[in-house]
């Protein structure tokens, strides 16, 4: 009883109070102190040139590419030299982007450093592939050039960059021809350039038809634990707002499980299945854990978005003849929507996270690819399957945000909900 | 109509409204006032059923509201609350139109009403049709509030405290639209409110209340003239005889027999207009207010420049829909012995300390009397 | 949102309960041979029902690697998220808080499993990527929750004299800090979580015997570790959840 679950923070109201800083209210409030404090505006781009540091140091102290004779055995560190022209390309970037960060004036700058950081994103498949097509000249067949820890902070410093120059520049119609000249780019370096030469593109070659078989069961699985998490999530959500029993019961309950580590309720569910004849191994744990874990966060969002509606609205539906049908429809759902399909959110993107671990219980999906290279120390294989699961993560996070846009009533879109 | 007949609400141990009886009739404003606690949300929510009385017996129209469904007697009974409530995911046009959905009415007919009642208070329809709550001031959520519960012509309209969160300013825009709204609609009105002044402005007859309990049901004169108890007189206050010039509008008080002098396009003003009065207004061609005109100062030979005083209308002139208690306090702010009254900057007459003074000896009997009176009457038992 | 009453409550019971619950969690993981006659009769089959490295040594690999990575979450990132909300780092505020909102996005696995490549095989990866991923609650949190001071306070503060590091200290984290404990715990419960599959690297802790277990198909193998590695993230989240009642100033919660 002295103890909660980590339940009553709410899923994203952290993140609500950081971008509502961002926009709107928030921003008066800090120029105001910037005002007050009477600081001029800094001749620095702090943020770039820390950008521009740190795909330095990408460029020079680490390795930039890896060079191994197979796919198992451990690499020989490859400079950014080993990108030819290229390389020197994207030093000259980094370099040029730390010098409009640190001298020229704030009005120059915006245009040349986003220009730059995107410069940076927008390059670096085709540097790897350079670099990869150079490195495999003469070498046996079995050789692969695998992505170093140097090509990995040229690009976040890149992207750290690109964030400063557009956050500088406010609306600009340059913004978006960027992004797609980088989209761009990066495709047609997988068509025309050497990408397809790097060995993560090489094992995806080899495990091509398995691995879209796992995708297919990756986003199976998580769908399935997000479907029924919000079927039985949201009317649980609801009814915890009409009871307290309910809702302290359910809360708890929810709240404990979510504190259970992946693997071991995985394994727990074993034994309950066993005994009543099911399978403990496969899909079927695989869902029942996923949904669990869909749970807490739509429950939890259900609930306090529920009660968050204002006593206002709701007396002045049921003053106006609403039954508690109408009133539930018409009032409370769309009220709570926002922060119902935030709840939402977080659990697909917890739901595809999870879903790896069930690879543990023979459950399949991305997971495998993940677990098999570490059991075969194949990097290649592991990154083929983490980085398809981010990308899942990021996308299902977008669509539902897209989903948000457009089902939650303009009138109130950012701003009010959780107090 | 509507009844109330000793009707009680209990919470347990509390009594939050004890034995009330009143009658409302058709087409008049009754404000409910009393100090805060006193139980008129509770009897008000009890008229819609927001509130189940624990007994007596209420009838709208001659229905027992227990006969009909809640929901269904709802609909019929439009209700005004302090906080609005406007539907923030809804805008304004979908806020009124609300009731007439839930009523089921056709489109065709509830996309003219929405801009009928935007006109009816105030607001262009093109403008504020398509906005969303978050968009309004609060005097223009109030406003689209009070649209919305006369959405689907409710006979019967219950507001509670509907102005308290206005400012001051604002507020009196929003009596003096309401005043208006309600002599064009003739509704039935029950009208909560903590301020006594709205109270005499608004009502036809107020019920004053206390614990629960009905103290007086008269007329606003009545309760000033002869509170039925020292409770009664305390919470009227001192001020009485200004209290009832905040019954009495500008418009109705005003002299509109005034001679104006006019600004001529030679630069000259016509000087005809000077007759007997030392001081006459001034109005351009389109008859708004300029400034007035000392007609002395013409006679002995002075310029036009020396003789006019040039105002501003929206700071030295008053409003007819506001009260005569509004306006004598601006006319001793600004130290007028006399005001113009303006509709919208165009002169349509003028308020004098004098007619002022007419007002009240108008009902001057009843203040030598209420100075004579001894105040020790005990409150009913 | 208003805390449910109970929630703040502050008699010495509850800490009294988490402590007994800690000691009875000490005692459970030390019975080594209970283990052992328990387990071997839930499954007679089993060629050997207890895993073979002891339950206390596991518990205290999963203790330190956790504690570890945890450890230094903390004395990251609640820095760096005060630094932030500070005039001389509030030119890094967004993109620490677009970069931490991104970072929440991905799969705590996948970030293991990207450290992989860079750092090897081993405890060194799994410290490194918990650390990493516990850094976004806990930054996440201790922004917003400096950020909630309300400007009012910080103004009275500044009016009574007080100088910035006073104002932090008395008046900005004190307020913050139940927020800034709940990224804390939340940060801890994953990394709880996340060290259970690190066992597949070979960092070790109570994931050895549930991921041994399935792989020899044992299945009171699985059972052990599972069970103490679910009590262990139970009994510290109502620690944590504990700690966040007692850094509450008593006029707030
Ligand atoms: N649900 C309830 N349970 C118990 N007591 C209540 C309840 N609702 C109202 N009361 C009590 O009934 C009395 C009358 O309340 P009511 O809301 O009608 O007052 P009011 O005149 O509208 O006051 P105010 O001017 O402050 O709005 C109060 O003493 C209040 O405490
Ligand atoms: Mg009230």
């Amino acid at each position: 009883m002295g103890w909660m679950p980590p339940s009553l923070r709410v899923t994203g109201s952290p993140r609500k109070a950081l971008s509502n800083r961002q926009a709107g209210q928030g921003g008066a409030i800090v120029r105001n102190m910037t005002v007050i404090s009477g600081r001029p505006a800094r001749r620095v781009d702090r943020v770039a040139a820390f950008g521009a540091v740190v795909a330095l140091a990408g460029c020079l102290l680490v390795p930039f590419a890896e060079f191994r004779a197979n796919r198992i055995v451990s690499g020989a560190p490859e400079p950014l030299s080993s990108a030819g022209t290229a390389g020197w390309l994207l030093l000259a970037l980094a370099v040029a982007a730390f010098g409009l960060s640190v001298a020229f004036r704030p009005a120059w700058r915006g245009r040349g450093i986003l220009i730059l950081g995107a410069g940076l994103v927008a390059l670096m498949p085709w540097a790897l592939g350079f670099a990869a097509v150079s490195l495999l000249i003469g070498a046996g067949s079995p050789a692969r050039v695998s992505i170093g820890s140097g090509a990995w902070l040229v690009m976040l410093g890149g992207a750290i960059i690109w964030f400063a120059g557009a956050r500088g520049l406010g609306r600009s119609r340059l913004k978006p021809v960027l992004a797609v000249a980088v989209i761009g780019l990066w495709v047609s370096s997988a068509v025309f350039g050497g990408v397809p030469e790097l060995s993560l593109a090489r094992e995806y070659a080899v495990q091509s038809t398995r691995f879209w078989g796992l995708v297919r069961e990756h986003l199976m699985l998580s769908g399935l634990g997000l479907a029924f998490g919000t079927l039985i999530g949201v009317p649980l959500g609801a009814l915890a707002s009409r009871n307290n029993l309910v809702r302290s019961a359910t809360l708890s309950v929810v709240g404990v499980i979510q504190t259970v580590p992946s693997l071991a309720l995985l394994g727990l569910l074993v034994f309950p299945l066993a005994a009543v004849g099911l399978p403990g191994i496969g899909t079927l744990p695989a869902t029942i854990a996923l949904t669990l874990y869909a749970l807490l966060p739509i429950v939890r969002n259900t609930y306090v978005g529920l009660a968050g509606v204002d006593e206002g609205a709701l007396d002045a539906g049921r003053g106006m003849g609403m039954s508690k049908a109408q009133l539930l429809l018409r009032v409370e759902a769309p009220l709570a929507l926002p922060l119902v399909l935030e709840g939402v959110r977080a659990a697909a993107v917890l739901v595809i996270g999870i879903a790896a671990v069930t690879a543990f219980v023979g459950a399949g999906g991305l997971g495998i690819l993940v677990f098999q290279g570490w059991g075969q120390q194949a990097d290649d294989l592991t990154l083929l399957g983490a980085l398809p699961m981010v990308a899942l993560a990021l996308f299902a996070d977008l669509a539902i945000r897209g989903v948000a846009s457009v089902a939650v009533s303009p009138g109130i879109r950012q701003e009010e909900v959780a107090r | 109509m509507i009844r109330l007949d000793n009707v009680v609400k209990r919470y347990g141990d509390t009594t939050a409204v004890d034995g009330v009886s009143f009658e409302v009739p058709t087409g008049e404003v009754c404000v409910l006032i009393g100090p805060s606690g006193c139980g008129k949300t509770t009897t008000l929510r009890m008229i819609n059923r927001l509130i189940e009385p624990s007994g007596g017996t209420i009838e709208v129209d001659g229905r027992d509201i227990m006969s009909a469904r809640p929901e269904e007697l709802r609909r019929h009974i439009g209700y005004v609350i302090q906080s609005v409530g406007l539907f923030p995911h809804l805008t304004v046009a979908d806020n009124i139109a609300t009731v007439p959905r839930l009523l089921g009415w056709k489109d065709e007919r509830i996309k003219p009403r929405i801009g009928e009642l935007l006109e009816l208070v105030g607001l262009d329809p093109d403008e504020y049709a398509g906005k969303y709550p978050r968009q309004l001031s609060g005097g223009e959520a109030q406003r689209i509030g009070v649209a919305r519960a006369l959405a689907a012509d409710p006979p019967v309209l219950l507001m509670d405290e509907p102005f308290g969160a206005v400012d001051p300013l604002n507020r009196g825009h929003l009596q003096g639209e309401f005043a208006r709204i309600q002599r064009e609609l003739k509704k039935t009105v029950i009208f909560v409110t903590h301020d006594v002044d709205e109270a005499i402005r608004l009502a036809d007859r107020i019920a004053l209340m206390r614990d629960g309990r009905l103290q007086q049901y008269d007329t606003p004169e009545a309760l000033l003239d002869h509170p039925a108890n020292k409770f009664v007189h305390d919470f009227m206050g001192a001020d009485r005889a200004l209290k009832r010039l905040g019954r009495v509008l500008v418009g109705d008080a005003m002299r509109t027999d005034i001679e104006v002098a006019r600004i001529l396009d030679a630069g000259d003003i016509d000087r005809d207009a000077c007759g007997d009065a030392r001081f006459v207004y001034l109005v351009d061609g389109n008859g708004l207010l300029r400034g007035w005109v000392d007609c002395h100062d013409l006679d002995e030979g002075r310029s036009i420049d020396d003789a006019v005083t040039e105002i501003d209308w929206r700071e030295a002139s008053v409003a007819p829909d506001i009260s005569l208690k509004d306006a004598l306090s601006t006319m001793i702010g600004l130290g007028f012995r006399s005001i113009p009254v303006t509709e919208s900057g165009t002169l349509v007459g003028s308020i004098t300390l004098s007619s002022i003074e007419a007002t009240m000896t108008s009902s001057d009997s009843h203040i030598t009397q209420l100075s004579g009176e001894t105040l020790s009457s005990e409150e009913p038992s | 949102m208003s805390a449910p009453a109970h929630m703040s409550s502050r008699g010495w019971w509850p800490t009294a309960l988490v402590i007994l619950g800690g000691f009875a969690f000490a005692w459970l993981i030390m019975q080594q041979d209970l283990w052992a006659s328990v387990l071997g009769q839930l499954f007679p089959g089993a060629r050997s029902p207890v895993y073979p490295v002891p339950l206390v040594d596991l518990t205290l690999q999963h203790l330190a690697l956790v504690g570890i990575s945890s450890g230094l979450t903390i004395l990251v990132g609640i820095p760096l998220g005060i630094w932030v909300t500070r005039a001389s780092g509030r030119d890094f505020r967004d993109i620490v808080a677009a970069g931490v909102d991104f970072g929440q996005t991905f799969p705590p696995i996948a970030v293991l499993a990207i450290m992989m490549p860079i750092l090897g095989f081993g405890l060194r990866p799994a410290v490194v990527a918990l650390f990493l991923y516990g850094l976004f609650p806990v930054v996440s949190n201790t922004v917003a929750g400096l950020e909630a001071v309300p400007e009012a306070l910080k103004d009275a503060a500044r009016g009574m004299g007080m100088k910035r590091l006073q104002i932090l200290g008395r008046v900005e984290l004190p307020l913050a800090a139940r927020i800034i404990m709940a990224g804390v715990r939340t940060s801890v419960i994953v990394n709880i979580g996340t060290a259970t599959v690190a066992a597949a690297v070979g960092a070790g802790g109570l994931g050895d015997p549930i991921i041994g277990g399935i792989q020899v198909q044992n299945l009171a193998y699985v059972l052990e570790g599972a069970l103490v590695a679910a009590l262990l993230a139970i009994l510290a989240d109502m620690t944590l959840a504990r700690a966040e009642e007692l850094v509450t100033p008593r006029g707030l919660g």
